[in-house]
């Protein structure tokens, strides 16, 4: 095992300095391809509520959308979408032992949450944002386009953090992430203003609501709304990325058969 | 009432082929230790899986050796900051790897699990690796691969590797960074005969150049020819330090077998019994196994007893004195 020639002489392309390479490895061995295909899945769902809307619906085509957004993008394609992407990008990786590789490096702990956060979030960007962006040009209704993906962006990054920051606080991120939304979010959530306003779900809904023009068919008093919700997900998101940086100091590194 | 304190390592005697402490100094110990562990204790529950263990590792290649759930994973996670102790204190060039992140920067593991990221391919893992550590040199992955032979296949992903070709990736992203310290834990897992010794021969380059090199394995002859210095840990302490054979040594006081092989074996096995260090004698075809507590009493003794019965010494050797029989007695 001597160093070859070619080997020797091969100067090799730059490397990444280490965000651009936790960012890269997390959008390359993070997000497998049967990952990609979970993502890309409830993406296809969120087009299919758009085409229900327009398909089924009995009332205006806004009306029609607003139940369609309310019920199955912020409820179902959005938390479900994130929290896959979001348990892939750090809970999966502990759990399969492999996060050690980047543990065990010098590089601070600030720096790999945020690019494994931020590798997610571009995720979230290219996949489930146009598709809700979509979904509302499919039921006719396309101004309520733009409002949707600002909502998407603002939520899929606060949503990316919490299931993120779950996969460092707990072993079983996948049982915890479903855990904050069914009990958290739809339980919880729904009756009291104090939990929603915490969560990416509700934030995320307000957003949408405070800046589309049919948005009072689906805002909710008590939480804030417009830009002001987007500011509470910036809220959200840093917390739950600090929290997450505060934890990998303490987590140990060992994949979940130890 | 039993002492509650672990019994001290046999002291083993330095031999001019390992790099051992200067005279008077704990065979658990090394002159300029790169890595030292201080009465180090773990747990996970009510399991203990290392007890008080205290000694240090320098520059040169290290066995740490253990039948399985001996500790030694436990111990080289430790090692590196993976897993905290509950008592006791492990520093790496005097820092703790645990709090002190720098320590990564001279630190490198490569652990016994099969994980690894099956979606990259090998050379996207050491490149990773490399830029983590932010590694100055670009051609350094390159090197890398190539020192374990896998630059031929380094665009395969490593999914589709098998398991000693993964085990080598691992190697090739712990070697990228320049390591001072290395610990390998189990490194010739799944690797086919021709790579374990390749393998063996790069880990003794890596000591020759005065990194400190600490490798477990279960596959012990292999140790034996690897490491010059080894810790034994037997149920999470300490059991002995030193080079193997002086280990077994300090056992002298254990029972051992040793092949007699003579034309006249029934003669001298009568003889044989009447000798104080000899426990049993066991006849195999032409070739007597005798017992002994006392392996230099019986080497003392043996030809005097063949010269006195007339039976011609054809071969004596100890049928035990590989690692398994030094495990297998300190277990008792």
């Amino acid at each position: 095992m001597s160093l070859s020639p070619a080997a020797e002489r091969s100067e090799g392309s730059p490397l990444p300095p280490p965000f651009a390479a936790v960012v890269l490895y997390t959008l390359r061995a993070c997000l497998p391809a049967k990952r990609w295909f979970g993502v890309l899945l409830p993406c296809v769902g969120a087009l299919m509520f758009g085409w229900l809307a327009l398909a089924t619906g009995t009332g205006s085509r806004a009306s029609n959308f607003a139940d369609a957004a309310q019920f199955g993008l912020f409820l179902l394609i959005f938390p479900f979408t994130c929290q896959i992407i979001g348990d892939a990008v750090l809970g999966a990786d502990v759990r399969a032992g492999t996060f050690q590789l980047t543990w065990l490096s010098p590089v601070r702990f600030s720096t790999i949450a945020l690019g494994r956060w931020f590798g997610g979030w571009v995720v979230a960007l290219v996949t489930l944002v146009p598709a809700l962006a979509l979904a509302p040009v499919i039921a006719g209704v396309p101004e309520a386009a733009g409002p949707m993906a600002i909502a998407g962006v603002f939520g899929s990054a606060a949503y990316i953090a919490l299931f993120m920051m779950i996969g460092v606080v707990t072993r079983r991120s996948a049982l915890w992430s479903l855990a904050v939304v069914l009990l958290g979010e739809w339980l919880l959530g729904t009756q009291l203003a104090g939990v929603a306003q915490l969560s990416p779900r509700w934030e995320a809904q307000q957003v949408f609501a405070g800046i589309w023009d049919y948005g009072h068919l689906i805002e909710r008093d008590n939480i804030p709304l417009g830009w002001s919700a987007a500011v509470r997900l910036v809220v959200i998101t840093v917390i739950c990325l600090v929290v997450a940086t505060w934890s990998l100091t303490r987590m140990k590194p060992i994949g979940g058969d130890d | 009432m039993t002492d509650p304190r672990p019994e001290p390592p046999p002291t083993v005697a330095p031999t001019a082929a390992t790099p051992m402490p200067p005279e008077g100094l704990d065979p658990a110990f090394v002159a300029e230790p790169t890595v030292v562990a201080s009465s180090v204790s773990m747990w996970f529950g009510p399991k203990v899986a290392v007890t008080e263990l205290s000694c240090s590792f320098g520059p040169g290649v290290t066995g740490l050796l253990g039948p399985n759930g001996a500790g030694k994973t436990t111990f080289m996670r430790a090692m590196c900051g993976v897993l905290p102790t509950n008592q006791g204190r492990i520093t790496v060039l005097g820092r703790d790897p645990r709090r002190d992140r720098s320590v990564q920067e001279v630190l490198s593991l490569v652990p016994e699990d099969d994980a690894v990221p099956r979606a990259l391919t090998a050379r996207q893992l050491v490149r990773y690796t490399a830029s983590l550590h932010s590694v100055k040199d670009r051609s350094a992955p390159e090197r890398s691969l190539a020192t374990v032979g896998l630059s031929d296949v380094a665009d395969r992903r490593l999914g589709g590797f098998s398991k000693g070709m993964r085990q080598r990736a691992k190697v090739a992203a712990a070697l990228v960074t320049g390591p001072q310290v290395i610990v390998l834990d189990e490194p010739l897992n799944g690797a086919d005969p021709v790579q374990r010794l390749a393998l063996i021969e790069l880990f003794q380059s890596l000591g020759a150049q005065g990194r400190t090199v600490i490798v477990s394995s279960h596959v012990l002859h292999e140790v034996e020819r690897l490491a010059t210095r080894q810790i034994v840990m037997v149920r999470g302490r300490l059991a002995a330090a030193g080079e193997h054979r002086a280990i077994r040594d300090s056992l002298a006081d254990r029972p051992r077998a040793v092949l007699v092989r003579t034309p006249e074996p029934r003669r001298l096995a009568a003889d044989l019994m009447a000798v104080e260090a000899v426990t049993g004698v066991t006849l195999d075809g032409s070739a007597l196994i005798v017992s002994t507590p006392r392996a230099g009493e019986l080497a003392q003794a043996l030809p005097l007893v063949a010269r006195k019965a007339g039976a011609r010494l054809t071969e004596v050797r100890p049928l035990d004195d590989s690692l398994e029989s030094v495990f297998r007695e300190l277990l008792r």
